[in-house]
């Protein structure tokens, strides 16, 4: 019933490659970007100075790592730290609320760009749509 | 010296791994389009999709994004930008529901299986996409927005 002809596998195939070269441009340098990042120590050094304002979303100032590892590296990289600290479950619910919103910040939003979205506005929104649901979460999680 | 070594081998993992999946799909979209398939998937999945402003061609990428990620719905919008598919405005409607809710069932389990509420995870995210891209859609032409890159790197 389903028709496959070598010229539909070609062009599939043709397009796939030139969609991935698309793709290699912006991946290559973000991985780069974000080794040099967590090599750098840059990560502890915001950890620490946004520590103190944790509270604002019901969370205890630890819970820095886990939320800046998510925005810059990735979702495994917070998932790691959640469990290396053992955080209580209600934390864990805010976490994942806000993270889910905005994260690997370094590497989605040149592919944001690339796809027709404005960085600025993209960022904006993410990280804007994240702190405000974790400030309703921090405010109704018992 | 090392550590950028160690970015570049990290980087071309990645492309590897789109490679992987990107060159499958695109081959299997080839067929299921040749066939006409699409076509009917696309008339399904465009219903919700029309109250922000996308065509049946505009609901897949979105579609291909909740479901495999954002570097894999942008693919397949680098490539229907190529192909004249979608209309600029459009993209700019896609991409920023994509930017906010993507890799809906990966984000979704990596959180669940630490003990997170489904709730929390997937509601807020989708409200927030379609709000935005309604929005855009609304008001899209009156706002002042600075230029993605879409339209201008491609050639």
């Amino acid at each position: 019933m389903l028709e496959v002809k070598g010229k539909m596998i070609a062009k599939g195939a043709r397009v796939g490659m030139e969609t991935t070269w698309e793709l290699a441009k912006i991946l290559v340098p973000t991985a780069m970007v974000v080794t040099v990042f967590k090599a750098s120590g840059l990560l502890d050094v915001i950890t620490d100075f946004f520590a103190p304002y944790m509270g604002l979303f019901g969370l205890s100032g630890q819970a820095a790592i886990v939320l800046f590892s998510g925005y810059l590296v990735n979702l495994y990289a917070a998932a790691g730290s959640i469990v290396a600290l053992s955080l209580p479950l209600r934390e864990i619910a805010i976490l994942a609320g806000m993270l889910t919103f905005c994260h690997s910040l370094l590497v989605e939003l040149p592919i944001s760009k690339k796809a027709g979205g404005s960085l600025r506005y993209i960022f904006l929104i993410r990280l804007g749509g994240s702190l405000i649901i974790g400030m309703v979460l921090g405010w109704m999680l018992p | 010296m090392s550590v950028l070594w160690e970015g570049l081998l990290q980087g071309l993992k990645a492309v590897w791994t789109v490679a992987r999946v990107v060159i499958p799909l695109m081959i299997a979209l080839e067929i299921a389009q040749a066939n006409g398939l699409l076509q009917r998937l696309n008339r399904i999945l465009a219903r919700p999709f029309q109250k922000i402003g996308l065509s049946e061609e505009g609901a897949f990428p979105v579609v291909v994004a909740m479901v495999f990620g954002l570097t894999f719905g942008s693919g397949v919008i680098i490539n229907h930008v190529r192909e004249g598919k979608v209309t600029e405005r459009e993209v700019k409607i896609m991409g920023s529901f994509i930017a906010i809710a993507h890799a809906l069932i990966e984000d979704t389990i990596i959180f669940l299986t630490l003990g997170a509420p489904l709730l929390v995870l997937l509601v807020p995210r989708l409200a927030a996409a379609y709000g935005v891209a309604y929005l855009l859609h609304k008001f899209g032409t009156r706002l002042p927005l600075p230029q993605g890159d879409s339209f201008h790197s491609l050639d």
